[in-house]
């Protein structure tokens, strides 16, 4: 099994059986794991906590996964989001990334490189969020004449 | 225009089996990732040494959704490979309702995509009909990709089959708000229809309610 990491996850799939098995398999391997079924459940459920990456299937009734992308990324610019689809054109991973996507897999996907991508999106999404606490800083600092 | 026609034809056929064989794969590959995480999650379970007997039913339960998943991507191939041989022949004898409900399994995704409910109901014991079952199933289709098109989220399509007489009848009923009054993608695309149904024998007609009629005579043309 892959090296345990510390990361909360959002995964959204239509697929209920889907979000089941992969979810327990990410748990097993130290992930906490929070599913949604829909695009708007998803937007719901990033209102109330912070998740260091979120996986995306691009394809699900109602709410499309690029609309759920495009939504969640104006509300949350610093939200890392994996796209997983069985939709597996080059125009829709173009279109995903264009959209914000910070990496697009395909179904059936390989377990060891979703982990790796949910890894390299935590690192990202620190590194932001340590950048946007430093601006902060020095911006406190400033307003205060330090 | 017979070559604008001809143009618009092989258009809706490319667009037709595109999507069949689009909607397809896309679903297999949701089977074949539930498979795999499911058998993953086998292995993952040994690796951690989940091996007493209590642990047996949740193995069982994971077996057993394997074992759902390929039945359900069995019963898919089984309509895709029904759906292409049905080109082998021009005319044969064919089972209305075998013919719709195969067709309507390989598109509904694409209702369910844009959450409209597609769903039948079927005349029993209908009488085999003699015609082209190919050139139904793209007539039908290009009905079904208009209303699919023009609904809002929430709706519904019936298709329901029945007989009078010597002949057997498909009706699309549509159920909901349109967005689009017209969403045919070619000009021609009532041409291509009436092409459709003289090379069928049969007719077309508007119910109530955007509703399409289409009658086939059993005997064929």
């Amino acid at each position: 099994m892959t090296e345990e990491i510390k990361a909360d996850v959002l995964l959204v799939d239509d697929e209920e059986q889907f979000l089941k098995v992969l979810s327990q398999r990410m748990e097993g391997r130290g992930l906490k794991v929070d599913t949604s079924t829909s695009g708007e459940e998803a937007l719901e459920k990033v209102k109330g906590k912070d998740f260091d990456a979120i996986v995306l299937d691009l394809a699900m009734p109602g709410m499309s996964g690029i609309e759920t992308l495009k939504r969640i990324r104006s509300e949350h610019p610093d939200l890392q989001i994996i796209m997983l689809t069985g939709h597996g054109s080059v125009e829709k991973g173009v279109e995903a990334i264009k959209a914000g996507a910070v990496d697009f897999l395909e179904k059936p996907a390989d377990m060891n490189k979703i982990m790796e991508k949910i890894s390299e999106a935590k690192r990202k999404r620190v590194l932001l969020v340590e950048k946007k606490r430093e601006a902060q800083v020095k911006e406190i600092l400033q307003s205060k004449g330090w | 225009m017979e070559n604008k026609n001809e143009e618009d034809l092989k258009a809706l056929q490319l667009r037709f089996v595109g999507k069949v064989i689009a909607g397809f794969t896309h679903e297999i590959k949701n089977y074949l990732a539930i498979i795999k995480e499911s058998s993953g999650l086998i292995g993952d379970m040994i690796k951690m040494g989940k091996l007493s007997e209590d642990d047996i039913p949740e193995y069982l339960d994971i077996i057993q959704s394997i074992e759902d998943q390929i039945g359900k991507a069995t019963e898919h191939f089984t309509h895709l490979n029904r759906f292409s041989h049905r080109m082998d022949t021009q005319i044969s004898a064919f089972n209305l309702n075998e013919c719709m409900e195969e067709l309507i399994a390989l598109l509904n995704r694409f209702a369910r995509q844009k959450k409209i409910v597609l769903e039948t109901d079927f005349q029993q014991d209908l009488p085999p009909v003699k015609s082209n079952p190919s050139i139904l199933q793209l007539l039908v289709f290009s009905f079904l990709e208009k209303k699919i098109a023009g609904l809002e989220k929430n709706g519904r399509i019936t298709v329901r089959t029945g007989a009078v007489d010597n002949a057997v009848a498909v009706k699309i009923i549509p159920e909901g708000t349109f967005a689009e009054e017209d969403t045919d993608a070619g000009m021609t695309a009532d041409k291509i229809r009436e092409n459709f149904i003289k090379q069928l024998g049969g007719n077309i007609s508007q119910g109530t309610a955007k509703e399409t009629v289409i009658t086939l005579p059993v005997h064929g043309v």
